[in-house]
């Protein structure tokens, strides 16, 4: 019997699906969330991969931003129980995990004996050091996420971003490039901003290593080792950074089929 | 009528009180022939205005956008006393007979000052606390403090009042003191009767009945939950401390998560009727000495932090599994004491979840931070 856990996010869909053994069967990522199109793409190539249909499924848990509108589930977990499972499955030895999603950026702290959360905190009413304040940021330099840590590779110095509303740091982005800073040292500003915000937040669950990012930001290069740089100490990537909440979730629809 | 149905008939009156304050004030002052009396929190002597043949009305805000009151306050300013001011503009607070303000933070100073110039129509009636409160000096303070509201209410009122009246109206509150303690002990052991917003409205209902009439409510109430076995409860017990628990969002969200609310420490539910006023002697001294006695509550100096234990006790002794932190956004007081029991309960290995309110907060983040917790207590 397989299982499927489904993370719904605002930026992304993700599925994966479990066979007997803890073996993945399938996965997907899809590039849009909550609210499109995008669980229902990620459903399908997850299906399509792992060679099964919605019928071998035994059990579903949903998790994510969209996880309580969407219909299908068996039942809804937290992206923060999801992401801390998902990731202690595959890194044990993990003590602090920092999720950065497309909204909200999430710092938590794994409990060594129990291997569950033992407590975390959230960013709150702002999207400065998201995954979001990145995408505004790759328009206005005319990038594409994707090739933003590429770029900022070929960085010389940081250009600082001293603004934390999304918003004002665009307009301050904007006023470094008309004065003629190079693309890539702004960028470097930016990553160094968005590392200064999560390492604000994660300062105050306090920083407990090994620490595991997780979440679509982990595969920029430039916002990790920035990260590492304000948090002093080494950033381990989890293995498919984008699924560790689908696959927390896969994972705790076989704990439930155990059970029953 | 079976008990559990008078149960819920008396919960679902309630109900009906807490969600529309200002037509049940409305109905109070027809029914009752009486004028209203405006009070701001905290621990304001409400028992004056009863005294004085009013009927005290909390003002505690509410969840409408507060623009009109962005005149007279910054951006960061309590959403409370800003809501609150807003209301006083739109006209919410016509026909209050006097608007009782205590000055226990600096936003309700500020919201006294600015309320003054806003609507000069309505008295204003200041009352200043001393934080040195336990010394004969502070209590002889607050009983002159005490003595200047009733000589305004009484003024207002066009009648005298008597230490007779004063006598009266404090054994009508602390009687109603009473039976809201018996009502909140007894509360948790009926998790599917009283819910976590059912519990609130009950509590927040008290602020616009008569105190003697919500009391006989409540006590019967409690006498009718005694009469039902104690359920086992499948949620999870958690205390909750804060200013309120507002929007009511919130604590719907509690239910769908599956937390229960073992105890409270809000300054709107327990703290409120947490001290009664002491026996004996003149009464505006009595009503002074009240204030000394208050403990563990972030708006009264507390130099041996004595509310470190009294929170981390009710979570111990409520069978709660963690403490759900309900922060009134920009509320200094209670910011100041946070990070000082957060350190003892962090030692005591208690969970603790800080959640940031505000009347119009959007409840999808609290939904996940609320939801996690729950996952991990």
């Amino acid at each position: 019997m397989y299982t499927l856990g489904i993370d719904i996010g605002s930026a992304s869909s993700k599925a994966v699906i479990l066979r007997d053994d803890g073996e993945v069967a399938g996965q997907a990522v899809i590039p849009v969330g909550t609210g499109t199109t995008g669980p229902e793409r990620a459903l399908r190539e997850a299906f399509a991969q792992a060679g099964i249909a919605p019928e071998d499924v035994g059990r579903t848990i949903v998790t994510g931003y969209g996880r309580v509108t969407w219909q299908g589930a068996d039942r809804q977990v937290s992206e923060i129980t999801c992401h801390a499972r998902g990731v202690l499955h595959r890194m044990p030895e993990a003590r602090t995990i920092i999720d950065i999603g497309g909204q909200d950026v999430k710092a938590i702290e794994v409990d060594p004996d129990r291997g569950f959360v033992r407590n975390f905190v959230m960013n709150d009413k702002c999207a400065a050091g998201t995954g979001r304040f990145l995408e505004v940021m790759a328009r206005v330099l005319g990038l594409e996420v994707e090739g933003l840590a590429e770029v900022s590779e070929t960085s010389a110095r940081t250009v600082s971003i001293s603004s934390i509303c999304t918003v004002f740091a665009e307009s301050e982005v904007i006023s470094h490039l008309s004065r003629g800073e190079a693309v890539p040292d702004v960028l470097a500003g930016i990553h160094q901003s968005v590392a200064k915000r999560v390492a604000g937040l994660v300062s105050r669950l306090g920083v407990r290593p090994p620490v595991v990012l997780t979440g679509g930001v982990a595969k920029n290069r430039g916002v990790v080792r920035a990260l590492e740089k304000e948090l002093k100490t080494e950033i381990r990537i989890a293995h498919s950074c984008q699924l560790t909440g689908a696959l927390g979730a896969a994972l705790l629809a076989r704990e439930d089929l155990s059970k029953i | 009528m079976s008990g559990e149905k008078r149960i819920r008939a008396i919960l679902a009156g309630l109900a009906v009180v807490a969600a529309r304050p200002g037509e049940a004030a409305q109905r109070l002052t027809r029914e009752k022939g009486k004028p209203l009396v405006g009070v701001l929190p905290y621990y304001a002597p409400e028992e004056i205005a009863h005294a004085a043949g009013m009927l005290p009305v909390g003002v505690w805000g509410g969840t409408a956008d507060a623009s009109m009151a962005g005149h007279y306050f910054p951006p960061f300013a309590c959403p409370l006393v800003k809501s609150a001011l807003d209301l006083a503009l739109r006209g919410v607070y016509d026909g209050l007979a006097a608007m009782i303000v205590p000055a226990l933070c600096e936003s309700l100073t500020f919201f006294g000052q600015n309320f003054r110039a806003a609507r000069p129509d309505i008295p204003f009636v200041p009352v200043v606390h001393p934080q040195n409160r336990r010394t004969p000096e502070g209590v002889a303070y607050l009983r002159a403090e005490y003595e200047k509201v009733r000589d305004r209410l009484a003024e207002i009122a066009g009648r005298e009042v008597t230490a007779a009246d004063l006598d009266r109206a404090i054994g009508i509150f602390n009687d109603h003191r009473r039976a809201m303690r018996a009502f909140l002990e007894e509360a948790p052991r009926h998790p599917s009767l009283v819910s976590p917003r059912v519990r609130h409205a009950v509590a927040k209902s008290a602020y616009y009945m008569d105190k003697a009439d919500h009391a006989a409510l409540v006590g019967e109430l409690t006498g009718l939950l005694k009469s039902l076995p104690e359920e086992s409860g499948a949620g999870k017990r958690v205390v909750v401390t804060g200013i309120m628990a507002e929007p009511e969002g919130l604590l719907d969200l509690f239910e769908e998560v599956g937390l229960e609310i073992a105890a409270d420490d809000l300054a709107q539910e327990s703290r409120a009727f947490r001290t009664d006023v002491p026996d004996g002697g003149d009464p505006l001294e009595r009503l002074a000495r009240r204030w000394s006695l208050v403990e563990g509550c972030s708006l009264a100096f507390d130099p041996g932090k004595e509310r470190n234990r009294i929170l981390l006790d009710l979570v111990r002794n409520s069978g709660a599994r963690g403490l759900v932190v309900l922060m009134m956004q920009f509320c200094d007081p209670e910011e100041m004491d946070y990070p000082l029991y957060r350190k003892e309960f962090d030692a005591a290995g208690v969970p603790v979840l800080h959640l940031e309110v505000e009347p119009r907060m959007s409840l999808e983040q609290a939904r996940t931070r609320l939801q996690s917790f729950a996952e991990m207590i």
